[in-house]
């Protein structure tokens, strides 16, 4: 697909996303603030998995994270939410430094395992921890604060999606920034061959530190978002199911395309729905479409979409 | 004074010494080749002064930098580039842009995590050009993956080169080439050496390659310098001929 | 309770607990040493295998007869996917794997759902082993010492297999180079279908005596898979050995911790094998990763 067309078929989408408010009924808006934030944190994921082949198996830790730091906050501290969203989202980056730090003394599967290690252990904690996340329960009625200075309008139901909305819109032009600059070309350096890059005298360990907390930033800012918009947070957005789940978006989408994971994050919400509306057996039909995914469209969806528009299917050389 | 010099470089696996109280110098301009038979302890040499294996003990000086013992990344900053007896390129992208990730790592703002139009502009220049000084430029928009054994070979050059270094790491250059290939690239290399006036260290096993190309030849041999000098003086010395008839013992 | 009762069967409860991990983790390092793939689907063919396990015995009325036919079943069930899905993935990269075998967890977990229903399913043990004995003039469960000697034997038997075994020997020179094996005549094929297979069974077979303890449940397959992870990380993936040793630390510190420190029994083994890792990144007896 031409840059051109791209730009275009992405305005559109834009358009139809700004103007959804307007005509969908209100059970369709949640869905759709949700798959907006689940699309923010499945690209978060694709920074790591398509862009550095750093295959984390935690990344429900950022979420859960976020979702937590966020819900506290607005349950303790009265903070306005705006606030309180990016505050998580901070928290949870400057924890991913760490991650990354402690994460990539590995490499390979190992670097997997020690992710969802360090996801399983926040999880152990948010069931002990009750006097902060409050155990089993989770934390519940979280409220959407309005503020600073009395500004109220993203506390409603249009008004949160808008704010959802701006967060992925932000989110993926900072992202395609980081992509496109000399620091991502580095680490396209790193997916295809890392051993040389450290040889060309790229010091690779701290790239990857520094993705790993970039992506667990804007996981954290989903997570953060998550929270005021479920009025909940709990164990199970630390739970390593969340992990496979989000892993699964980015495949099924396209890795390595940052649009792609987040119309993979849409196509699961899209199929979490209408399954479950048809059969009780959703996720069974939707391992079978994975399965079928990972063997026979390995781009994924956006993979499919651009190679049909060019009349064929790019080979993975042209892959960003 | 020569631009790198080593003094007393030895690196000890447990009871194996792969190098053995090694001394050498090479000079500006010059081409050197260090030559062996196997498990002389040529590769670990370049591993040595690389600083992907540190010497057990030993000095090495760069360019008026002690360098013994620094990490690779650091060594390589300050003007060390070479290339890997095994192909290592990035094979999806296109061979400008392995190029131009070589000669981006040299530039001060390579991390740029935004915009860097000017960082890849620079980097770009720098990949052309030593792509052309290769003969490369014809394929320099093709995915390194795809190209002749050759030519990977040659990218590899050239990717060390974009970086500008001062000094050249050339691991068996026509390693894993046919006969005709490897005249080829010899040809290229050749006429690239005399036009450069690149310093060059360069491990060969193929003695063809080792005359055409070098000023002078060091003879490693278990671990240690045996013979230091001009190609015909290396020739006639008695002791390179024992240790490469003798090395079949 | 003396201390040292306490001790003591403290202790032959960790061996117990220790034998079920290792029918878990030997599995999924076999297939790993040999196919360089980590099967997600683990923990649920550990379900699979409890399930299959509670139908064969209410059908047959014999725990015997399940603890050799899920295994059976499951294993041939584990062959099969090997032979029409996993096979056409060698030429992909390590991470196809991990998502194709998430896939099949997820289907697993599923079937296992609807064919059974969502309650969990009292197995009853086999009537010999339901008593208890005193150690020290404590009661204990027989069927827990009963554990340990079946986790010593089949470690013993596997070990023996490796070793001695025609199929054992293949095995162990396709793990160091699969190449070499197949130009020597080895039918590399063959042998990732059996040890797949063999894998799968392994962890059914788990299920099947882990099942009279904890009943058969939709939740055990995500619980298990983590420390079966977790055990085969400490030991080193792909060394038999190794999840030989995991599976006994693992075992005594879920045992001891949650008897000592019940809030950080959960926490203690992320943090074992975070230790192990940063010193190790390897694993215990793995080569360095």
């Amino acid at each position: 697909m031409k840059p051109l067309t791209t730009g275009i078929a992405g305005i559109a989408l834009l358009a139809v996303l700004v103007l959804a408010p307007l005509g969908l009924p209100p059970f369709a808006m949640t869905l759709l603030t949700e798959a907006v934030i689940l699309g923010l944190f499945a690209m978060s994921l694709d920074l790591m998995f398509g862009y550095t082949r750093l295959v984390s198996f935690g990344h429900a830790a950022a979420y859960g994270l976020g979702a937590y730091a966020c819900g506290w906050l607005l349950l303790n501290t009265g903070m306005p939410m705006l606030f309180a969203v990016f505050a998580g989202a901070l928290l949870t980056g400057i924890v991913g430094l760490g991650v990354g730090w402690m994460c990539t003394l590995a490499t390979g599967v190992s670097f997997s395992m020690l992710t969802l290690a360090f996801a399983q252990l926040l999880y152990a904690i948010s069931f002990k921890w009750t006097s902060v996340t409050g155990g089993s329960d989770g934390l519940a009625g979280i409220p959407r604060t309005v503020g600073p200075f009395g500004f109220a309008a993203l506390s409603s139901k249009a008004g949160f999606y808008y704010f959802a909305l701006a967060c992925l819109v932000g989110g993926f032009l900072a992202c395609r920034a980081l992509v496109r600059s000399p620091f991502g070309a580095v680490l396209r350096g790193i997916r295809e061959n890392e051993a040389k890059t450290t040889a060309l005298g790229y010091n690779t360990r701290l790239y990857k530190i520094a993705v790993v907390a970039v992506a667990y930033g804007l996981g954290g800012l989903a997570g953060g978002l998550y929270a005021p918009f479920a009025g909940f947070a709990n164990t199970e957005l630390l739970f390593w199911l969340l992990s496979g789940q989000v892993l699964i978006m980015v495949i099924v989408g396209g890795a390595g395309t940052l649009v792609g994971p987040i119309l993979g994050a849409a196509f699961f919400m899209l199929m979490e729905h209408q399954l479950s509306a048809w059969t009780e057996a959703w996720a069974l039909y939707f391992g079978l479409i994975f399965i079928a995914f990972v063997l026979f469209a390995p781009e994924g969806i956006w993979g499919l979409a651009t190679g049909l528009a060019t009349g064929r299917f790019r080979p993975a050389s042209e892959r960003h | 004074m020569a631009l790198l010099e080593l003094d007393g470089v030895t690196r000890r696996y447990g009871a194996l010494v792969a190098l053995d109280q090694v001394a050498m110098s090479v000079e500006e301009g010059e081409v050197r080749a260090v030559i062996g038979p196997n498990g002389a302890g040529k590769t670990t040499l370049f591993n040595v002064i690389t600083g992907t294996v540190k010497p057990t003990a030993g000095t090495i000086r760069f360019a008026g930098h002690a360098i013994a013992g620094l990490p690779s990344h650091q060594i390589c900053r300050l003007g060390v580039s070479r290339t890997f007896q095994i192909t290592a390129l990035f094979p999806e992208m296109s061979a400008r842009d392995n190029a131009r990730l070589a000669a981006q790592a040299r530039h001060a703002r390579r991390w740029l995590p935004f915009g860097g139009g000017h960082v890849f502009a620079e980097a770009e220049a720098l990949a052309d050009a030593a792509l052309q000084q290769l003969g490369l430029t014809a394929i320099a928009d093709r995915p390194a993956g795809l190209l002749s054994h050759g030519d990977q070979r040659l990218l590899e050059v050239a990717m060390a080169m974009a970086q500008q270094p001062r000094v050249l790491l050339l691991d068996e250059p026509t390693q894993g080439l046919s006969v005709e290939e490897t005249a080829q690239a010899v040809e290229t290399l050749a006429r690239f050496l005399k036009a450069s006036r690149m310093t060059v260290l360069l491990v060969e096993h193929d003695m063809e390659v080792v005359f055409r190309l070098a000023d002078r030849i060091t003879v490693l041999h278990r671990g240690g310098v045996i013979a230091d000098g001009t190609p015909d003086q290396v020739k006639a010395d008695a002791r390179v001929q024992d240790a490469y008839l003798g090395g079949l013992e | 309770m003396s201390t040292l009762a306490l001790l003591l069967t403290q202790t032959v409860n960790a061996l117990s607990q220790s034998a079920l991990l290792f029918f878990l983790g030997v599995g999924l390092t076999l297939i790993f040493g040999l196919m360089r793939i980590v099967n997600f689907a683990h923990g649920a063919l550990y379900m699979l295998g409890a399930f299959v396990g509670y139908s064969i015995a209410a059908w047959s009325g014999s725990f015997w007869l399940a603890l050799a036919g899920a295994p059976l079943l499951v294993g041939l069930f584990g062959a099969g996917f090997e032979l029409t899905i996993l096979r056409r993935l060698y030429r992909r990269d390590a991470h196809a794997f991990l998502m194709v075998t998430f896939g099949l967890a997820l289907v697993v977990g599923e079937a296992v759902r609807l064919t059974w229903g969502s309650d969990a399913l009292q197995v009853a043990g086999p009537p010999a082993l339901s008593g208890v004995v005193f150690m020290l003039d404590e009661p204990f469960p027989v069927y827990r010492l009963f554990l340990v000697a079946i986790g010593v034997v089949v470690a013993v038997a596997i070990w023996q297999f490796l070793e001695r075994a025609r199929l054992g020997l293949l095995i162990r020179a396709t793990s160091q180079n699969a190449d070499m094996a197949n130009a020597l005549g080895v039918d590399v094929k063959m042998i990732r279908s059996c040890v797949f297979g063999i894998g799968c069974g392994l962890a059914a077979l788990g299920g099947v005596l882990a099942a009279p303890l904890v009943t058969a449940s939709n939740g055990m397959a995500a619980t298990v898979i983590i420390d079966a992870f977790v055990i085969v990380i400490i030991g080193g993936m792909g060394s038999f050995l190794g999840s030989l040793i995991g599976a006994l630390l693992i075992g005594f510190v879920q045992v001891f911790g949650n008897y000592y420190a019940p809030d950080f029994a959960l926490a203690f083994m992320y943090l074992v094998m975070l230790a192990v890792l940063v010193m190790r990144p390897g694993g215990l007896l793995g080569k360095e990763a």
